[in-house]
């Protein structure tokens, strides 16, 4: 039995709920619970709107449980930032990793793996893309963060030459994070994987007259 | 900035509105660019147009409302200025390339209200983004129509066109917040190529940059 059916059990035999879970767990579970809280609710009302009141309650903990475990509303936010950006990181990075030779099926299997997260988590895409930017400074210098680590990873997996523009990986990433951006702001992004083909040739053409010109050079 | 005449000046109560907004306006932006969104008050506007409080809000709500009109003033601004150096003519790719280097002269001569246009879009809130987004949108015309057949294979899909004005536009973000865009001439090539390739293929694109 999962440990939560566990403690729902224990609940539904009266008394009061005995935690016979770890410590660790239920204070980590916890914590999750409030970064989910202030995804959904930033996602559903903005972050300016959104309260610890709300936090709270949506997240089904005290306010002294927030406090707790962080400063205060913004540090919540930065947390629960840091952690989908992680975690997408991790699933593109891991998908990327399946494909050895060709840096094209890469690229595009790292792009999709991201969609999907996007589509996955609409609440965390629209946190991290759109509210991140405008919720706090340092919110804000998150977002950049995000964004140059996906421009160097983008980097690492594409054939380079001094032919190209030195920009390239920045436009290219700033161009599908406008697409995507939009999708989110209007609703749409549970169906963001049906972008995939256009944002993958998007992302693929420039790179690829560049290896093109390299076998031509190995081969002649 | 330069206030009207004090006293009786027989100027109608219209002009005298219409010249308080544009200083109102312009002072907004400037204090933005030095301070920031939080830091920019309406007593500070008011100072710097030479606009008493009252009058401030004869003309605008509040600040947010003052900061909107502020944002659709420079984005018809960049516009403008836009369509000014399309009108010579010229081929699709030209006419392209004078668009962006139109907007890369008005990062650079107007570097307030570029700022406002390009970074707040997507930062401040308060209803601005849907400025943002039908500004971008107002560039993809400059890309989309008119261009050529492509020679090999089909035309590029729709989201092309929107994701090069969108990656243009955040690069230009960046760089405005960091080492800037000069020289100008090189940084047209760059986001030149990035423009014409998915239509012209990157050789094609490099010549006609290069033959500029």
């Amino acid at each position: 039995m999962s440990p939560l059916a566990h403690s729902a059990r224990a609940k539904q035999f009266g008394g009061p709920a005995r935690h016979e879970l770890p410590r660790e767990f239920v204070a980590f579970h916890k914590r999750r619970r409030i970064m989910d809280a202030i995804a959904e609710l930033t996602a559903e009302q903005g972050y300016e709107a959104t309260k610890i009141a709300d936090i709270v309650r949506r997240a089904g903990v005290a306010r002294k449980t927030l406090y707790d475990n962080f400063d205060g509303k913004e540090e919540v936010f930065l947390a629960a930032f840091d952690i989908s950006v992680e975690e997408v990181m991790r699933r593109v990075e891991e998908v990327c990793a399946e494909f050895d030779g060709d840096w094209d099926e890469r690229v595009e299997a790292g792009l999709g793996a991201f969609l999907s997260y996007v589509a996955e988590e609409p609440a965390r895409a629209r946190m991290c893309m759109v509210e991140a930017m405008s919720a706090t400074p340092a919110a804000t210098r998150r977002y950049e963060d995000a964004v140059q680590g996906f421009v160097e990873l983008t980097g690492r997996n594409v054939p380079h030459s001094n032919q190209l523009p030195e920009t390239i990986d920045e436009t290219l990433v700033g161009g599908v994070a406008w697409i995507i951006h939009q999708k989110i702001r209007r609703h749409e992004v549970e169906k963001a994987t049906e972008l995939l083909p256009e944002l993958a040739e998007f992302m693929l053409a420039p790179y690829r007259g560049v290896a093109e010109a390299e076998q031509g050079r190995i081969h002649a | 900035m330069e206030r009207l005449p004090r006293g009786r000046h027989g100027l109608s109560p219209e002009f005298v509105a219409q010249n308080q907004c544009e200083r109102l306006l312009a002072a907004l932006t400037e204090i933005l660019y030095e301070r920031g969104y939080e830091e920019t008050t309406v007593a500070m506007i008011g100072r710097r147009a030479g606009v008493s409080k009252s009058d401030f809000y004869k003309r605008y709500e509040s600040k947010d409302a003052c900061f909107i009109a502020a944002y659709n003033d420079a984005v018809e601004r960049v516009r403008e200025a836009v369509r000014t150096a399309c009108a010579g003519g010229g081929n699709w790719a030209e006419r392209a390339l004078d668009a962006l280097e139109a907007l890369l002269v008005f990062v650079v001569e107007d570097p307030a209200r570029a700022r406002l246009v390009l970074v707040e879009g997507l930062r401040a809130g308060k209803g601005v983004y849907d400025r943002y987004q039908e500004a971008l949108q107002s560039f993809v015309p400059y890309l989309r129509d008119g261009a050529p057949a492509p020679i090999d294979g089909p035309r590029p899909p729709e989201a092309t066109d929107e994701a090069v004005v969108g990656g243009i536009a955040s690069l230009l973000a960046r760089r405005m917040l960091a080492d800037g865009i000069e020289p100008i001439g090189d940084f047209l090539s760059e986001i030149g190529e990035f423009a014409l390739t998915p239509y012209l293929g990157a050789a094609e694109a490099r010549r006609i940059i290069s033959e500029r």
